[in-house]
């Protein structure tokens, strides 16, 4: 059955690649996809909404005398596809030769994820009541609690994804992957004074998803820890990140490190490379071929083989994540990091320390653990942050009493340069990732 | 035949077999929904045109709905075969038999156009379009030889829309769509500095002659970006704070708009839940979204439920008295339709969605409210904002100035203003009479959705607010 569709949709692709050339493209991609959904949502003990589907969706490139167009499709009706690959032929005459444009000349050798372990064969034969019990299971362990007042609902989905790449250079690969979550989000509090959060596990394996009791366990600890907040005095105190907020941080140094970003000039760290911008506590590895992670993935949606890069080492910047085009601008090779036209960390982290969260608290006389933040306010081209942000208060080492309402300012380049603690508590949750760090000192705002 | 011969080719007896199958295991209302949408892009940068990019999505979602459950199956696939396996899917949701019989179609009629395009852009040619990209380029990059870096991005897609339902409800509706959009990046020494602007909304060709040119977009992103270059830090700490017109529309839509849909208020997760009726904040205060306004971003015709949207007062002088409904949340609630059941797109469900939301002007003149601050700050462009359930929203201030002494001083950049919604509802002290609304590219996302939206005040004193700056 999977051979059969990754054979359908190859042949499909090299037929459009065959066609473009004929039109007068000099090089072409094609990429499709099929991708087959479940998602659930389940509220108050009952079903709120069920949605399955699969979909296929296709984009090409086509590159004529150096110049560029982009095409995609959810029609894939053969006379809509030819018609578009004409209308991007012509297209591309009418942009401008650009010297860097072009496919890759180098190929990933890996050509269908073997080694990988990105694709789950149970997911495709859950039993949808499995799934309904599973979802329903979190939020009832989770309102067990008498502190959660009200409920956002339990959320289980799954995605079974084909990819399928090609292009006129030869190159010709395919691969599947699945990937499961759970999550429940939570109220507390009555209706004028509420906390809110919640919590989530995300595997490629549904069998590796986190129990219900923990995911529910951990949304209710996360989401009571909030109540009855404080709000404090605008101060310069040091700030314990979360690992989720350490995520949010790197999340923000990969739109600063990435090529395309730096070609543009768009951010405070282009030409930056080779030098100190971080401790050397602050050490970040892009690394595409980690198995059974998230941001794995065989090869980029260019066919570059995706490898380990040392973003960041002990502080210095060692690498800029490129896709092909990014790379030629930069006079650096890409990195495997492509996507469609731009690009995206693989599994994006900074390396763990040796201590423990409770010790990196413990150690602190007085700071401020930073568990969420809301908003927007990231400035790539200062690095400059500030954020509405959650938390929770330490006096003498200890958890004193939650902060809200306080908004946290700093600079990414001055938050990396006085990192003080990484914690050990690195687990891969999401693609992007990070764990418990401590910085030095950052202005928290309130009263 | 409905709607796209071209593109849907689904006879009237089809829809009625689909909607049939679709409530054969007993839901109580089933609807299909269809949507073509043809994308254009062009990006010019480094002095040239980059690259374009077209883009084809078609596809039909069928939904179920029964008591408070939702079954939604949906596919790009349009053979009948594929169709009814998103029907069976959707259908599931019920578990009984059911045989309804169906009411006539009636076709929803619409009054007035609120997309008034005289030359489409759908239908305007390439060269035309890369002409506009660059006269707001150059206009960006000849402003000023700090201005190192311009970006410009051209996007207009049109999307047809047609909605079916076994309530007997069959529309259409044909949106166009364009957003310009200009990033200047400046530098003076080692300080580099983003500035952006743009423009659009569900317009043609002619908005950009008549209404707003490509020329002013790259000047006004240049000049965002140089006056961002002088921009001191932002104080930190409670102060007063005035929103400038327009931009600062933006609070509305995220301390307000969003806890006034439907779907948080029947959860009643929301912090309006329970204040229906009840006055939440100043007198001086009165929101609106409205749907209808001509050739705004937001607009539509009907929602993506077929229902015809009107203009709704959410707020009247500090008193909630409406909610923005979708079908499923107005029968569960007992309250009438708004004709705000949006989604991004045919893979969605609807869900309540704000459209186009504005704070109603008041009496205050703007020269006297910045006369009344003796020190505070002056917000005037945002990047956006965020809110809980709980009404704890934050909202980002990209550009703004301090107040001293009733007057603007220095710029200032990079800020967060944080606070409970309810709280700076009470706050609001001076409403000035100069409404406006902020740029026609904004986007607003929910439960993942992202759908067009616009947003707009009058100059606005909120009496103390936090304000996360680093000085």
């Amino acid at each position: 059955m999977k051979k059969a569709r990754e054979k359908e949709l190859g042949e499909l692709a090299e037929r459009l690649i065959a066609f473009a050339r004929k039109c007068g493209a000099d090089e072409v991609e094609v990429t499709v996809s099929d991708d087959r959904e479940f998602s659930l949502d389940v509220r108050l003990g009952k079903i709120e909404n069920l949605v399955e589907a699969s979909s296929r969706a296709l984009a090409l490139k086509v590159i004529k005398d150096k110049k560029t167009a982009f095409a995609a499709s959810s029609d894939l009706n053969k006379e809509t596809l030819k018609r578009l690959i004409k209308n991007a032929v012509a297209r591309a005459e009418l942009a401008n030769e650009d010297e860097c444009a072009g496919l890759p000349l180098v190929f990933s050798d890996n050509t269908n994820a073997a080694g990988l372990d990105l694709f789950d064969p149970e997911i495709r034969e859950l039993e949808p009541d499995k799934k309904i019990c599973l979802a329903l299971e979190t939020e009832r362990i989770a309102l067990k609690d008498k502190r959660i007042t009200n409920s956002h609902g339990a959320s289980l989905v799954t995605n079974e994804i084909l990819t399928v790449l090609a292009n006129s250079r030869g190159f010709a690969g395919s691969y599947e992957q699945t990937f499961c979550s759970l999550s429940v989000g939570l109220q507390a509090g009555e209706t004028d004074n509420k906390a809110e959060d919640y919590w989530f596990s995300t595997e490629r394996f549904f069998k590796k998803l986190e129990p219900p009791e923990s995911v529910a366990r951990r949304a209710v600890e996360r989401t009571v820890r909030l109540l009855n907040p404080r709000k404090i005095k605008t101060q310069a105190v040091p700030v314990i990140f979360e690992p989720q907020m350490t995520a949010w941080l790197l999340g923000f140094l990969f739109a600063c490190i990435s090529g395309i970003a730096v070609y543009q000039k768009a951010t405070f760290l282009a030409g930056r490379l080779g030098t100190r911008i971080g401790n050397k506590r602050a050490t970040v590895i892009d690394n595409g071929l980690m198995p059974g992670r998230l941001g794995s993935r065989p090869f980029d949606t260019e066919g570059v083989a995706c490898q380990k890069t040392t973003v960041l080492d002990r502080g210095i910047l060692r690498h800029h994540l490129c896709n092909t085009y990014a790379g030629r601008k930069l006079d650096h090779p890409s990195t495997g990091n492509a996507d469609g036209a731009g690009v995206s960390p693989n599994n994006f982290y900074l390396v763990p320390g040796d201590l423990s969260p409770q010790e990196i608290i413990a150690s602190t006389e007085r700071g401020f653990i930073l568990t969420r933040t809301i908003g927007h306010g990231l400035n790539p081209a200062t690095g400059d942050i500030s954020r509405g942000a959650f938390g929770l208060w330490v006096e003498k080492g200890e958890v004193v009493y939650p902060v809200a309402e306080v908004t946290v300012s700093g600079n990414l380049e001055n938050i990396l340069r006085n990192i003080e603690a990484v914690g050990n508590d690195l687990d891969f949750r999401t693609a992007v990732c990070g764990p418990t760090i401590k910085v030095a000192e950052l202005v928290v705002a309130g009263e | 035949m409905i709607a796209f011969d071209d593109h849907f080719k689904l006879a009237t007896t089809d829809l009625k077999k689909i909607l049939e199958a679709a409530l054969s295991r007993g839901g109580d209302f089933a609807e299909i929904y269809g949507e073509y949408r043809h994308f254009s892009f062009i990006n010019m940068e480094e002095d040239i045109i980059k690259e374009t990019a077209e883009a084809i999505s078609l596809g039909l979602g069928v939904r179920v709905v029964s008591g408070d459950k939702t079954g939604y199956g949906y596919t790009n696939d349009l053979s009948l075969d594929k169709i009814r396996r998103a029907v069976l899917t959707a259908a599931a949701i019920a578990s009984g038999t059911g045989a309804k019989s169906l009411p006539r179609f009636q076709r929803v009629r619409v009054k007035g156009d609120p997309y008034p395009v005289k030359e489409p852009f759908h239908k305007t040619n390439l060269s035309q379009k890369i002409d506009l990209v660059k006269k707001a380029y150059l206009a960006c990059q000849k402003s000023s030889l700090k201005i190192k870096k311009v970006k410009v991005g051209l996007q207009d897609h049109i999307r047809q829309v047609f909605i079916v339902n076994s309530a007997g409800i069959m529309a259409r509706d044909i949106r166009p769509q364009v957003r310009l959009i200009c990033a200047a990046i400046a530098e003076k020494g080692k300080r580099r500095e983003i500035g952006f602007s743009g423009g659009g909304g569900r317009v043609g060709l002619e908005y950009f002659r008549d209404v707003l040119t490509a020329e002013r977009i790259g000047k006004e992103a240049a000049q965002d970006a140089l006056t961002l270059l002088e921009a001191v830090e932002a104080p930190a700490g409670e102060m007063p704070v005035v929103l400038a017109p327009g931009h600062s529309g933006v609070l509305v839509h995220e301390a307000v708009g969003h806890l006034l849909e439907a779907d948080f208020n029947r959860k009643k997760t929301s912090i309006f839940w329970n204040k229906l009726g009840k006055k939440v904040g100043s007198e001086l205060i009165s929101i609106t979204d409205d749907p209808t306004i001509p050739s705004f971003r937001g607009s539509y015709a009907v929602d993506d439920e077929g229902t015809v949207p009107r203009k709704t007062l959410l707020i009247e002088k500090g008193r909630v008295v409406s909610f923005l409904q979708d079908r499923l949340s107005a029968r569960l609630m007992g309250m009438p339709l708004t004709g705000h059941g949006r989604r991004q797109d045919y893979t969605c469900i609807p869900i309540p969605r704000m459209s186009n939301t504005y704070i109603e002007k008041g009496q205050d003149d703007p020269g006297d409210i910045i006369r009344s601050v003796s020190k505070g700050i002056y917000a005037e462009k945002f990047e956006g904002g965020q809110v809980e359930d709980s009404g704890k929203f934050t909202f980002s201030i990209s550009s703004g100035h301090l107040i001293e002494a009733g007057r603007m001083t220095a710029p200032i950049k990079q800020a967060t203003l944080i606070g409970t919604n309810i709280d700076i509802l009470r706050k609001i002290v001076m409403v000035g009479s100069d409404l406006s609304f902020g740029l026609q590219t904004g986007t607003c996302s929910k439960e993942g959705q992202e759908v067009p939206v616009t947003d707009g005040c009058p100059t606005i004193k909120i009496s103390r607010m936090t304000v996360g700056g680093k000085s």
